[in-house]
C-alpha cells in the first residue's frame, strides 16, 4: 500500500480518486476489494487535500525561514 | 599573400591596412535596426545601431546634416543605406550612412503579416501543439515588468483562488531594445527550473511599438521550442501580439491568467469532498446490505426454530385431546363396549339378531360373545 508521502501530482490524485469512486459505486467489487478500494479512495482524497492546502510547500518554506 | 610565421610577425599596421583594404571593398547595404546612444558633433552623429532581438550592435556614423533632417529619435526602429569601413587608427568598423529611414508602422504591420502567415504554414499556432495547462501548479513562473500593474493583477488574482500558489517571478524590461533579450534570457531559465510548471508572459497595454516585442521572431520560436506551457497575457483584448498566437493558453487580461493558472480553492475542495462522500456512503450502503443478509440469514433459522417447537406443542395438544376424548377412562370404570362384527357399537337390542358373534371390548382386552 501507498506510504502518506507518496509523490503524486494533484491531477493525477484527483483522476485516481474519481475511478475509485466510480468503481466503488459500480458494485461489481467484492466486500473486501470495497473496502480497499475506500481506503485508497481515503487515501487519494487525504493527498488531494494536502496538495490543496500547499501543507508540503509551507513546511519547505517554514524549514527555509527557520535558516 | 604576407609572408607570416613565429619568427616574422606582421606589424600591427600592416595587418590593419590589409582589413582596411578588404572592408573598404564592400559596398554599401541597407541595414535595419533600433537606434541608440546617438552622439550629435558638428560635422558627424555617432551613434549605435542594435539589433532588436538579440544582444548585438554595431557603430554607425552618419554627416550631421543627413541626421538632423531625419528627425529620428532614440529606441527609433531605423534602416540606413551605410557602407563598413575599417579604422585604422583603433581597429574598429563603422558604418557610414549615405540614407537613413525610419520604419514606419504600416511597414511593421506588413512584416508582422508575412512572419504571421510564414510561422503559421510551419505550423507554429496549431492547436494540436498546445499543451494543456496543469490543475495545480507547483511553481508558476511569471515574466513581467518591474512594479507592474500587471504583476499585481495575476499575483492578486491567483492568491484569491489559491492562496497556496507560488510564484517564481522574473521583472524583466517588456518594452524596448532589451524586452526580448530579457523575456528570452527569463523565460529560458524558467523553462529550466523543474518546480516551473506553468509560465505566464505578461505585460499591460501599450501601443502597437511597445507590443512588438511579443511578436518577436526569435521570443515566437523559443515560445513554441518551450515543454512547460505557457500562458501570454498581453495587452488588452484587442491587441494580439504573435505571442498570443503561439502560447499554450491566450489569457484576455493579466487578471484571467492570474485565474487561469490556479484551480479554485473551495470548488477543489468540494469536488474532493463530494467523491469521498459518495465513497463513504457506497461502502456504508454494501456493509448495510452483507449485515442485512447475515441478520436475514440469522432470523430465518430462528423463524425455523420457532415454527419446529409450535409444531411440537401442536402434537402434544393434539395428543392429550386424543387421550382425553378416548373410552379407556370409561372402560376402567367397568363398563364395556358391544361392537358388532362391522366394528359398530351395540346401543340397542335391534342392533342384534340371534347368533350374531360380537366383541365385548374391556378395560385390559376383549372377549367373543355370540347373542341368544
Amino acid at each position: 500500500m501507498a506510504s502518506k508521502s507518496e509523490k503524486i501530482s494533484y491531477e493525477v490524485a484527483r483522476e485516481e480518486l474519481t475511478k475509485v469512486v466510480e468503481q466503488l459505486e459500480a458494485g461489481s467489487a467484492t466486500l473486501e476489494e470495497s473496502l480497499k478500494l475506500w481506503e485508497r479512495g481515503e487515501e487519494l482524497a487525504q493527498i488531494c487535500q494536502e496538495l490543496l492546502d500547499g501543507a508540503k510547500a509551507k513546511i519547505t518554506k517554514d524549514a527555509s525561514d527557520a535558516i | 599573400m604576407l609572408e607570416n610565421s613565429e619568427e616574422q610577425p606582421a606589424p600591427v599596421r600592416v595587418v590593419s591596412e590589409i582589413i582596411k583594404e578588404y572592408i573598404d571593398a564592400l559596398g554599401p547595404i541597407w541595414i535595419e535596426g533600433e537606434l541608440s546612444q546617438i552622439n550629435s558633433r558638428r560635422d558627424f552623429t555617432y551613434m549605435v545601431l542594435r539589433d532588436s532581438s538579440v544582444d548585438m550592435s554595431i557603430s554607425i556614423a552618419c554627416p550631421s546634416g543627413i541626421f538632423n533632417k531625419t528627425k529620428v529619435a532614440e529606441n527609433a526602429r531605423i534602416k540606413i543605406f551605410a557602407k563598413p569601413s575599417w579604422y585604422t587608427k583603433n581597429g574598429s568598423v563603422s558604418f557610414w550612412v549615405r540614407e537613413i529611414k525610419e520604419v514606419g508602422v504600416g511597414e511593421l504591420l506588413a512584416r508582422l503579416e508575412m512572419l504571421k502567415n510564414l510561422l503559421a504554414a510551419e505550423g507554429l499556432f496549431d492547436a494540436k501543439r498546445k499543451v494543456s495547462l496543469p490543475l495545480l501548479p507547483n511553481k508558476v513562473g511569471l515574466i513581467c515588468g518591474r512594479n507592474s500593474d500587471a504583476e499585481r493583477d495575476v499575483l492578486e488574482n491567483a492568491k484569491r483562488r489559491w492562496p497556496a500558489v507560488q510564484f517564481e517571478t522574473r521583472e524583466v524590461q517588456v518594452q524596448g531594445s532589451d524586452a526580448v533579450i530579457q523575456v528570452s534570457a527569463a523565460l529560458k531559465e524558467l523553462e529550466a527550473d523543474p518546480d516551473v510548471d506553468v509560465i505566464i508572459i505578461t505585460r499591460g497595454g501599450g501601443s502597437f511599438e511597445d507590443l512588438l516585442p511579443f511578436s518577436d521572431e526569435g521570443l515566437v520560436r523559443l515560445v513554441a521550442s518551450c515543454k512547460t506551457p505557457i500562458v501570454s497575457a498581453i495587452g488588452h483584448e484587442k491587441d494580439s501580439p504573435l505571442l498570443d498566437l503561439v502560447a499554450d493558453y491566450r489569457a484576455s487580461t493579466p487578471t484571467d491568467a492570474g485565474k487561469k493558472v490556479v484551480p479554485d480553492l473551495n470548488e477543489e475542495l468540494q469536488f474532493i469532498d463530494a467523491l469521498r462522500t459518495r465513497a463513504e456512503r457506497t461502502l456504508t450502503a454494501r456493509l448495510d446490505r452483507e449485515s442485512d443478509r447475515i441478520k436475514s440469514l440469522f432470523d430465518r433459522r430462528i423463524a425455523f426454530v420457532h415454527r419446529l417447537k409450535l409444531a411440537v406443542e401442536d402434537l402434544q395438544h393434539l395428543l392429550a385431546r386424543v387421550r382425553s376424548l378416548s373410552p379407556q377412562s370409561t372402560l376402567e370404570r367397568g363398563y364395556a363396549v358391544v361392537q358388532r362384527s362391522d366394528g359398530k357399537a351395540v346401543r340397542k337390542a335391534k342392533d342384534v339378531a340371534t347368533g350374531d358373534s360380537v366383541r365385548i371390548r374391556l378395560a385390559e382386552d376383549s372377549v367373543s360373545a355370540t347373542i341368544d
